[in-house]
């Protein structure tokens, strides 16, 4: 009997110090990808002067400009923009119970695409400044979209599957609408409906950073509070019922959770699909299910990896910069598809 | 005694008279721009980023003004317009290794190059303003002062207040006024003769853009550019009514059932382009003519009114909204109102356009009729 505890003990404790290794390391990554892309941009400045800059000491009025009108509100964006769809992954795979899910491939970030469109192309917009109608057309359409997945999907019961194939209908529905609305564009708005698409950390600036820290801030309390649930969720939803959840409610308020945490992230810097998949497997290919690490983990790797996409996009061709949502998918994609093949035990 | 203190008041003195020169050398001036904005620059600049507009800007500042450009966005002037800006560069050293600040039709204008250029003053096109919120937020909080200058909106006060803008900040004020008088001059004329001919004329024109060759539909304008063109020469725009904004191509089908009067296809020195239109500096009359033949053949081309009376025109797409586009405009209202401006040679107006104000000289095809 002791023999057997001792060994999950032990296993446990195995686990534990895995998790803070990765957290660890994750941090210490995710500092060293924001101070690069503090230090890279189209203006080739000494890294000398950024530094400086970045303790407010800067010698010349265009440096200090830069590093704090462009590039932290721009680094630290990512780190924002990609803990949340790191985090909405996250808890969208575990809720579902699917390694398919994340917002993207469950229309949300499609949702919010439209929504963005609509007040590109034909004005529809709530009665805000341009750069923020934009965003809070694409916030509105992501939460109706999980509010639409959540509705036809919970037909039946709330079922995994159910939500699951409502979130893909809905994905066809809206890039249906959004090649509509294209078809009618004119060209300078179709424009700038394929470079909102493509996602950019360009027109990152500090109210627009505090906007996404604060859902991120917001959102943290509702998780820490069901973290044991949505542990419990990966057991199915039967095993979880047993267990005392409520499975329906909890699923309801991570949907809430989820579509402001994609909306708020997507509005501002546009669709960056891969995030939200890759950040959540990677994290439990590393830490496992147990949610407590899991959801913090997902969150660092997501901003980890929007970081090095933001360096990479400056970096790739010197003195241009791509959009970021080509870079995360070509940077992502091997990388992930290296995790998978390298991972012999099987993780999910 | 007093000597020494004649010695100090002298000496005070000069150094009050420095100061006051100084002081003048570097004064704040308030510039009115194109959009009404006033815009406090320290001038004289010595340096100066621009984004678009670079003819009228050679115009007015001359090719002594590029000494002080340090950044251009290249794929608006050297990207749309190659040959004319491998004419420039061959007269304005700096112009060949001009650094890039990027364009926002792209998506990759960059704030922060602006910025590390140190500019004094940044022009930007009205287009360029309008796209770019956040950016122009970042460089101002750079203390650069942005200045708009709108050739694009086709209206007189625009022009003219792009011109004197323009004028004011490069210090060179007169030959802004004159140029500006120039185009309003030119401009009241041929609205002048339209007028005294019986105003507003009944002929259809289908204006498109001959970029990919006759296969493709090019895209027609209504409302901007040579539709807006039309519009004020009092033509009747075959575009409008037809596309789904203010510019795209016109359905082949309905070109033909509204058998338009004159047409003109817009060509320029694009690379890349074989079946495009050949106009420009380059272009012999003959290149001209022979990149336009096609577009006459085209299936159900035969029969049209424009055809038939042998009205097809090629016309320099480059000529659009520009501080000489009272050319292009002189040229379609004299296909429209033949009597009335009998008298108007807008070749020779471009022609001494080019003697006075550009550094360049005056050559090739701009504006031609197929049938010679």
């Amino acid at each position: 009997m002791t023999l057997v505890t001792d060994a999950v003990t032990q296993e446990y404790q195995r686990a534990a110090h895995q998790r803070s290794r990765v957290l660890v390391a994750a941090g210490l990554a995710l500092l060293l990808g924001v101070l690069l892309d503090a230090a890279t941009g189209p203006a080739f400045l000494p890294i000398g002067q950024v530094a400086q800059a970045v303790w407010g000491e800067a010698q010349d009025a265009s440096v200090h400009a830069i590093v704090w009108a462009i590039r932290l509100p721009v680094a630290l964006t990512a780190v924002a923009v990609g803990a949340a769809l790191g985090l909405s992954g996250a808890i969208m795979q575990t809720i579902l119970n699917n390694p398919l899910a994340s917002s993207y491939t469950l229309g949300i970030s499609a949702g919010a695409g439209f929504g963005a469109s609509l007040a590109i192309v034909l004005g529809i917009a709530l009665p805000l400044p341009e750069s923020y109608a934009i965003a809070a057309n694409a916030i509105l359409f992501a939460a109706l979209t999980c509010a639409g997945v959540y509705w036809i999907g919970g037909a039946r019961a709330a079922s995994a599957e159910g939500l699951i194939l409502a979130g893909i209908a809905l994905l066809f529905l809206f890039q249906a609408l959004l090649s509509g609305l294209q078809m009618i564009a004119s060209p300078e708005s179709l424009q700038q409906v394929v470079f909102w698409l493509f996602g950019s950390l360009q027109k990152s600036t500090w109210p627009k950073l505090a906007a996404v820290v604060a859902v991120l801030l917001l959102c943290v309390p509702f998780l820490v509070r069901d973290l044991w649930n949505l542990t419990a969720m990966k057991l199915g939803d039967a095993r979880a019922a047993a267990l005392g959840v409520d499975v329906r409610a909890l699923r309801l308020r991570s949907f809430v959770l989820i579509s402001m945490l994609t909306g708020v992230a997507v509005a501002f810097v546009g669709t960056i699909g891969f995030v939200g998949l890759v950040a959540p497997h990677l994290s439990r290919m590393l830490v496992g299910e147990d949610q407590r690490g899991f959801l913090p983990t997902s969150a660092l790797l997501g901003s980890l990896l929007l970081s090095l996409a933001s360096v990479a996009s400056k970096t790739i061709k010197p003195g241009a910069v791509i959009p970021i949502g080509i870079v995360t998918a070509l940077i992502g994609v091997p990388f992930f598809m290296w995790m998978v093949v390298r991972h012999r035990r099987s993780y999910w | 005694m007093t000597h020494l203190f004649n010695r100090m008041f002298r000496f005070v003195l000069c150094g009050l008279v420095l100061l006051g020169t100084l002081q003048a050398f570097a004064a704040t001036t308030e510039v009115v721009d194109a959009i009404g904005r006033k815009v406090r620059i320290t001038t004289p600049v010595q340096r100066v980023v621009l984004n678009f507009n670079f003819e009228e800007f050679t115009a007015v500042a001359g090719k002594e003004g590029w000494t002080k450009v340090v950044g251009i966005s290249r794929a608006p002037w050297e990207g749309w317009r190659p040959v004319i800006f491998k004419r420039y560069s061959a007269v304005i050293p700096n112009l060949q290794a001009m650094p890039d600040i990027g364009n926002s039709d792209d998506g990759n204008f960059s704030a922060e190059k602006v910025i590390a250029l140190k500019p004094d003053v940044l022009f930007i096109a009205e287009w360029t303003y309008k796209s770019l919120e956040t950016a122009r937020a970042q460089i101002e909080s750079a203390g650069i002062p942005i200045l708009v200058i709108d050739y694009n909106a086709q209206q007189l006060e625009r022009h003219l207040a792009s011109t004197r803008a323009i004028g004011k900040v490069m210090g060179n004020e007169a030959r802004a006024e004159e140029l500006a008088s120039l185009y309003e001059h030119e401009y009241k004329d041929v609205l002048a003769r339209i007028a005294k001919a019986g105003g507003a004329s009944n002929k259809k024109v289908y204006v498109e853009l001959g970029q990919a060759g006759p296969d493709t539909v090019g895209n027609s304008y209504s409302g901007t550019m040579w539709g807006k063109l039309l519009t004020t020469l009092g033509a009747v725009n075959v575009a409008d009514g037809k596309l789904t904004g203010p510019w795209g191509p016109v359905n082949a089908e309905a070109v033909i059932a509204d058998n338009p009067d004159l047409i003109f296809i817009a060509g320029s020195s694009w690379i890349n382009k074989p079946k495009a239109v050949k106009t420009g500096y380059e272009a012999t009359p003959d290149i001209t003519r022979k990149s336009l033949e096609p577009y006459s053949q085209r299936a159900g081309w035969g029969s049209l009114k424009a055809v038939k009376a042998g009205e097809v025109h090629a016309i320099e797409h480059g000529l659009c909204r520009t501080l000489f586009d009272y050319v292009a405009m002189q040229y379609i209202a004299k296909q429209l109102y033949p009597e009335a401006f009998r008298d108007v040679d807008p070749e020779a107006a471009f022609r001494s356009y080019h003697t006075k104000y550009l550094p360049v000289a005056y050559s090739g095809t701009w504006m031609l009729r197929l049938k010679p």
